[in-house]
C-alpha cells in the first residue's frame, strides 16, 4: 500500500490571488489557475478526489477584496458544501482546504502550501490513490461527486446569499443555522440517491441489498426509491420472485 | 503569469465601494470613465513627462521586468538616469502618502532599467523615416536628447548638435559618477543612437553653426536646449583668487578627468544638489574637512533629503544661516571666507523664507577652496540677440511656455535655457512639448489646440479602508558585493522585494495601457445554452455584476458589456447551461487532471 513519492495536491489559485512564487511551492503541489475561487465547480474538486489527489487546496483572495466582488465568499460557501459531503463518502475533510491569500501577505504562499502539505502527510495518501480502492470509498466520491453536480444542492448553493441575505415574497428569512440544516438534509438525501445509482448502474439490485449497502432501513430506500424513478434516475429491471430489482438509468 | 489589468481592477473596485464605501463619489467617478475623461493617477499627472507609473508598477507586480522598461520608454528616454537621480515628484504625489509612505517608485524604476542593463538591451529597430523635414536640435542635454528621441519615434530624420566630445549634457559632465555612472548615461543615449538619432559632438554652436548657418543647410526646424553652463558668481571680494573654483566648472573637470587640487579644508557655498555633489566631490578627493554654507536653514534647502543624508554619512558638515560676506587670500590664494549670520524672514516669491542678515556677526572660517554653488546661468553670447529676453532677471531665451516657441518662425527652446535651472525631469518634459510643436508646426497644424492636459485622480476616498504596509524594497547605497554564486539568489531576492513593493500601488487611476495582457483586455465572456436553461435564476443572483438576467422568455441572458468573465455564474448554474468562452469547466478539469497526471 505504501506509494513511494510525491505527494498529489492540486491547488486551485485564483488568478488575482496569484503571486509568482513557483520558486518557493513545493513541487508535490500543482497549481491551477481560475479566474476567481468561486469559479470552481463543487464537482470538480469531489472528481480530483476520484482521481486519486491526495489534498485539494482552493486559494482564494482575502475577504473583502475580491476581484469580482463577492467570488471568495461563493467559494467559501461551496466549500462548506463539500465538507459536508465528504464527511458522507468517509474521506477525511482535512484533505480539502480554504486559504485566503493575498500576494500582499507577510508570508509567501509557498509557506502555506508547505504548511498544508504537511498537514496533508499527516494524513497518508488518500486511499482512492491505490490500484484496487476500497470499492464503497470510490462508490461513495462518485456519489458525491454527482451529487454535486446535481440540480438540487447546485441550486440551493447559488441561491445561498439570496435566501440567507434577503426575504422571500412573504417577508420571511431564512436564518443561517436553518440553511444550514437544510443543506445538511438535502446534501444527506441527495447523497444517498446518487449512491443509490451509482450502485445500481453495474447491476440491478433489490431494495434489501442497497438497505444493506448503505446501512438503512429498507422503507427509507424505498422512498428515495420512489422519488428516483419519479426522477427518470432508475427504473424497475426485472423481478425475480416476489422481488423487484433496479437498474439505474442513464442521467441526460 | 499573473494576469491583471488595472481598469478590470479598478471597475471592479469602484463597484465594491460604491456599493460599500463611498456611495456617489465612487458612482461618478464611474461615468467619468465611461465618457473618457482624459484623468491620470497623482503620479503620472505630477511627472513633468507624464511617465505612466502605474503601468509599469503593474507590470513589475507581473514580473514583467523588461516590460515595465518599455513602457517607460514610452514617455522617455531615460530610464535608469531618472532612477538614479530625478527627484521624483511622483513619489511626492504618490496617494499612499495619505495612508503610509509612497511606494518607491524611482527605486523599481531603477531596478528594472539596471536589470535589463545588465542582462543585456536588444538593440532596438531604426525607425524608418517617414517625413523628410530635417531637424536640428542644439544640445545633447536631456531636453536636446528627449526631443531627438521623441522626433525620431515619430519618423523625422534628427541630428543633435553637441560642443562637449560627448553627449550627454549636465548628466554627463556635472553629475558625479558616484551618483550617475557614466556607463549608464552611455547606454541610454546609445538606445536613442539606436533608433537612428544623429549625434555630432565637438560643434558649438554660435561658432561652428548658427541658426542661420542651419537653415541654410536645410534644416526645417531648430530647437535650442543648451542648457544653463555658466556657474553663478558670489559677488563678493576676493572672488577671483587662486583656490576658489565654481562648482559647476569643477565638477565638470572632475568629470573630464582632469586633476582637479583640492585643499585641505573646503567650503561649499549654497544648498542645491550641485553643492552636495561638489562637497561630496571633494571629500572623495581627499579633502580632510568639507563644510557646506547655506543661507537659510535645513527646511529650505533645494537638494534632496537623501542627498544630505548620505553627504552627512560622508562627514560633511553643514552650517546654515550663513552667508558669505568676503573671501580672505594670502598672497593671492585662499585664506579664509568670512560670513555673516542670517535669520529668516517672511517667504519670498519661491515660498521660501527670505534670510536677512544679521548685523556685526561677522565670522571666518579657515578655507583653502570655496566652491560656490549658487545655480547657473545660461551662456547667452552665442545666442542672437533677438532671441533673448529682457524683462527676466537671468539673461534667458524668451520663449512661449506652452509651445517652446521662440519668436523666430521656426525655431524653438526649452529645457534650462528656457526656465533656468531645473531638473532632469523638467527638461525631459520640455523635449517632449517641443517635439510636439515642432511636429505639429512642420506638419502645419495648430500648435495650440488639443493639447493634452491632464488631471489627477484617484479612486480611494476613504484612507483608513487601505491597509498599511511599509516599503518592501529600497535601493542598495552601495553595489553589493557577492560572488557569482549569490549572484543568481540575490537577484531573485531583489526581483522578489520589487515586486511586493510594487504591489503597494494603489492603482488610482484608470486604464493604465500597460498592454500587458490584450487576450484578457477583452476578457473572458459566459454563454448561456438556451435548450438546458430552465431558467432557475440562481444565475442572477451569484452574478457580481448583475450581467445576466432572465429575459422576457424566462431565459437567462447574458450582458456582454458588464460580464467580466468571472465564471461563477458556470459554476453554480443547476443544469449546466453555462459555459466560459475561454476558461470552460471541463479545461479547469483537464488542466487539474493533467497536472497531477505529471
Amino acid at each position: 500500500m505504501m506509494e513511494s513519492g510525491k505527494y498529489k495536491i492540486v491547488c486551485f489559485m485564483c488568478n488575482w490571488a496569484f503571486c509568482q512564487d513557483e520558486m518557493r511551492i513545493p513541487p508535490d503541489v500543482n497549481v491551477v489557475r481560475v479566474m476567481c475561487i468561486g469559479r470552481l465547480d463543487p464537482a470538480i474538486i469531489l472528481e480530483m478526489f476520484e482521481n486519486g489527489v491526495d489534498g485539494v487546496m482552493m486559494v482564494g483572495c482575502k475577504p473583502p477584496d475580491c476581484h469580482y466582488v463577492d467570488g471568495n465568499l461563493q467559494a467559501e460557501r461551496a466549500v462548506k458544501m463539500l465538507r459536508k459531503l465528504l464527511k458522507l463518502t468517509g474521506l477525511e475533510t482535512e484533505r480539502l482546504k480554504l486559504l485566503w491569500y493575498s500576494p500582499t501577505d507577510e508570508k509567501s504562499f509557498g509557506s502555506y502550501a508547505k504548511k498544508f502539505l504537511q498537514e496533508v502527510k499527516g494524513l497518508g495518501f488518500s486511499p482512492l490513490r491505490s490500484e484496487k480502492p476500497k470499492s464503497n470509498l470510490l462508490v461513495n466520491v462518485s456519489a458525491a461527486k454527482n451529487a454535486a453536480s446535481d440540480f438540487r444542492l447546485r441550486v440551493l448553493l447559488g441561491r445561498e446569499k439570496e435566501l440567507t441575505e434577503g426575504v422571500n415574497v412573504y417577508g420571511e428569512k431564512l436564518l443561517a443555522e436553518e440553511f444550514d440544516a437544510l443543506l445538511d438534509e438535502i446534501a444527506t438525501e441527495e447523497f444517498v440517491r446518487h449512491k443509490i445509482h451509482v450502485l445500481t448502474k453495474t447491476e440491478p439490485l433489490s431494495v434489501k441489498a442497497l438497505a444493506e449497502a448503505l446501512e438503512m432501513k429498507t422503507a427509507n430506500v424505498l422512498r428515495h426509491i420512489v422519488n428516483m424513478r419519479r426522477k427518470n434516475m432508475i427504473a424497475l429491471d426485472h423481478v425475480e420472485g416476489t422481488t423487484p430489482l433496479y437498474r439505474a438509468l442513464e442521467v441526460k | 503569469m499573473r494576469h491583471i489589468c488595472i481598469k478590470h481592477n479598478l471597475d471592479g473596485l469602484i463597484y465594491r465601494l460604491t456599493k460599500l464605501y463611498i456611495g456617489k463619489a465612487g458612482l461618478t467617478m464611474a461615468t467619468n470613465i465611461q465618457t473618457k475623461v482624459r484623468k491620470l493617477p497623482p503620479c503620472r499627472a505630477a511627472c513633468p513627462a507624464h511617465v505612466n507609473v502605474q503601468g509599469y508598477v503593474a507590470l513589475i507586480q507581473m514580473g514583467k521586468f523588461k516590460e515595465a522598461v518599455e513602457i517607460i520608454r514610452r514617455d522617455m528616454p531615460f530610464p535608469a538616469i531618472c532612477g538614479r537621480v530625478c527627484f521624483s515628484p511622483c513619489e511626492d504625489a504618490c496617494a499612499r502618502t495619505n495612508v503610509d509612505q509612497a511606494v518607491a517608485i524611482r527605486a523599481l524604476k531603477r531596478l528594472v532599467a539596471d536589470i535589463e542593463r545588465e542582462t543585456g538591451r536588444v538593440k532596438p529597430e531604426p525607425i524608418p523615416k517617414k517625413y523628410s523635414q530635417k531637424i536640428a536640435i542644439i544640445g545633447a542635454g536631456p531636453a536636446g536628447l528627449t526631443a531627438a528621441y521623441e522626433l525620431a519615434k515619430l519618423g523625422y530624420p534628427v541630428t543633435v548638435f553637441e560642443r562637449m566630445s560627448e553627449a550627454g549634457g549636465m548628466m554627463r559632465y556635472c553629475i558625479p559618477e558616484f551618483r550617475l555612472e557614466k556607463f549608464v548615461v552611455a547606454n541610454e543615449i546609445a538606445y536613442i543612437k539606436d533608433l537612428g538619432v544623429e549625434i555630432k559632438t565637438g560643434v558649438e554652436f554660435g561658432k561652428d553653426i548658427t541658426i542661420q548657418s542651419l537653415q541654410n543647410e536645410g534644416y526645417k526646424a531648430i530647437f535650442i536646449a543648451i542648457g544653463t553652463q555658466l556657474g553663478m558668481r558670489l559677488n563678493v571680494l576676493g572672488e577671483d583668487l587662486e583656490g576658489v573654483i565654481n562648482a559647476v566648472d569643477f565638477l565638470r573637470a572632475v568629470n573630464l578627468g582632469k586633476h582637479v587640487e583640492v585643499g585641505e579644508k573646503v567650503a561649499v557655498v549654497g544648498g542645491g544638489n550641485t553643492a552636495i555633489d561638489a562637497a561630496r566631490t571633494a571629500k572623495k578627493l581627499g579633502a580632510k574637512e568639507v563644510v557646506v554654507l547655506y543661507r537659510r536653514s535645513r527646511e529650505e534647502m533645494p537638494a534632496l533629503p537623501h542627498e544630505v543624508e548620505l553627504a552627512e554619512k560622508d562627514g560633511i558638515k553643514f552650517n546654515f544661516l550663513v552667508a558669505p560676506k568676503q573671501i580672505l587670500g594670502e598672497n593671492g590664494k585662499v585664506k579664509a571666507i568670512e560670513c555673516l549670520r542670517m535669520r529668516l524672514g517672511e517667504p519670498d516669491e519661491s515660498g521660501r523664507r527670505r534670510p536677512i542678515p544679521i548685523s556685526f556677526s561677522e565670522h571666518q572660517y579657515e578655507v583653502d577652496t570655496v566652491i560656490p554653488a549658487l545655480g547657473q546661468v545660461a551662456e547667452i553670447s552665442c545666442l542672437p540677440k533677438d532671441l533673448l529676453s529682457k524683462e527676466a532677471k537671468a539673461p534667458s531665451l524668451k520663449v512661449d511656455p506652452a509651445t517652446l516657441e521662440t519668436n523666430m518662425l521656426g525655431v524653438f527652446a526649452g529645457g534650462d535655457i528656457a526656465t533656468g535651472p531645473a531638473s532632469i525631469i523638467e527638461a525631459v518634459g520640455a523635449g517632449k512639448r517641443a517635439a510636439v510643436s515642432i511636429h505639429r508646426y512642420l506638419q502645419g497644424m495648430d500648435l495650440r489646440s488639443g493639447r493634452e492636459e491632464v488631471e489627477e485622480t484617484t479612486w480611494v476616498k476613504n484612507w483608513g479602508y487601505i491597509n498599511k504596509k511599509e516599503r518592501r524594497y529600497e535601493p542598495p547605497v552601495e553595489k553589493p558585493r557577492v560572488s557569482f554564486e549569490e549572484a543568481r539568489e540575490y537577484l531573485e531576492r531583489v526581483k522578489q522585494q520589487a515586486m511586493f513593493e510594487a504591489f503597494r500601488c494603489l492603482e488610482c487611476g484608470p486604464c493604465a495601457e500597460c498592454l500587458a495582457n490584450l487576450e484578457l483586455c477583452e476578457g473572458d465572456k459566459a454563454v448561456v445554452d438556451e435548450s438546458l436553461c430552465i431558467g432557475c435564476n440562481v444565475c442572477a443572483v451569484v452574478c457580481p455584476f448583475g450581467a445576466i438576467k432572465k429575459n422576457e422568455k424566462e431565459i437567462a441572458q447574458v450582458n456582454e458589456d458588464l460580464c467580466k468573465g468571472c465564471g461563477i455564474c458556470a459554476a453554480r448554474c443547476p443544469e449546466q447551461a453555462i459555459t466560459m468562452k475561454k476558461q470552460p469547466n471541463e479545461r479547469i478539469l483537464s488542466l487539474a487532471l493533467a497536472t497531477i497526471k505529471r
